[in-house]
């Protein structure tokens, strides 16, 4: 199962994963300001709220990656040598 | 190391190669011109036809489609008929079907249609995209709903519909609705 992470002290509480999930898997909690997962079972794992979140406060575990066949095996050596 | 770019040889055009050419580099080297020709194709056609190009595009996968069907056993059975699908869609286009916890069923009646919500976890139009810096849900995304379509249609010999629910950088929710009582 899908076990989503918020990092509480990243999370600038704008609400945008709230907003763009179509499964309600976050809610705002409104007494601390940040996000909080409510609905984890319903998460499909697109990912999209990893791709709005200004913060990247977002961390999903244990679903299927898709293959990103679209980066180029040789910037991962390069990256891979840069870091 | 330099790669060398020329391989010498006889060849007769009637002969079948007995092995493929070109080493893993090569394929990778081919794909991206690829993504990258057909990201330039899609986004010429958006600004040439505007939302013409859907319909083109969605055209062109529903005949891709029919014809994929057609290799494979028809069923009124949709579950079959899904997992006949994926095999026809292949590991590039893998999805699976899906539901909300409060669901008991995949599928919904409503009336003469069944609806099943599909997402679609590899994707090669979502590599495209991205490899090309487009967004989703435009035109190249309708080749795939074309191509479910069509390939449904054959499969099960009625007509079908594929809504894009949602859009994600690791999957897409897509609706298919198929409608029992003929084409």
């Amino acid at each position: 199962m899908v076990k989503i992470k918020i990092d509480e002290e990243a999370c600038v509480g704008c609400g945008s994963c709230v907003d763009d999930c179509p499964n309600d898997v976050y809610k705002l909690d409104e007494k601390k300001g940040k996000s909080t997962v409510v609905n984890e079972e319903d998460c499909m794992a697109c990912l999209s709220c990893h791709e709005i979140c200004p913060a990247q406060a977002m961390e999903h575990q244990d679903i299927h990656v898709a293959k990103r066949l679209y980066i180029d095996r040789k910037v991962n050596e390069v990256i891979r040598k840069i870091l | 190391m330099e790669t060398e770019r020329e391989v010498f040889g006889n060849f007769k055009p009637e002969l079948i190669p007995e092995e493929c050419s070109g080493d893993i580099n090569d394929y990778e080297e081919a794909l991206h011109v690829l993504m990258k020709f057909m990201g330039s194709m899609s986004s010429a056609l958006e600004q040439v036809s505007g939302r013409g190009a859907n319909a083109i595009v969605y055209q062109a996968g529903k005949r891709m489609g029919h014809e994929a069907g057609k290799l494979v056993e028809k069923t009124d059975d949709l579950e079959k008929a899904m997992q006949e699908l994926s095999e026809i869609l292949g590991i590039e286009f893998y999805f699976e079907m899906w539901k909300p916890s409060n669901q008991a069923e995949y599928t919904i009646e409503k009336g003469n249609e069944t609806i099943v919500k599909l997402i679609f976890r590899d994707c090669v139009v979502r590599q495209t995209l991205r490899r090309t810096g487009l967004r989703q849900k435009g035109p190249l995304c309708y080749l795939l709903y074309g191509y479910t379509v069509g390939a449904v249609e054959e499969v099960m010999g009625i007509k079908g519909k594929l809504d894009i629910d949602h859009v994600g950088p690791n999957a897409c929710l897509k609706t298919l609705t198929i409608k029992w009582g003929g084409k």
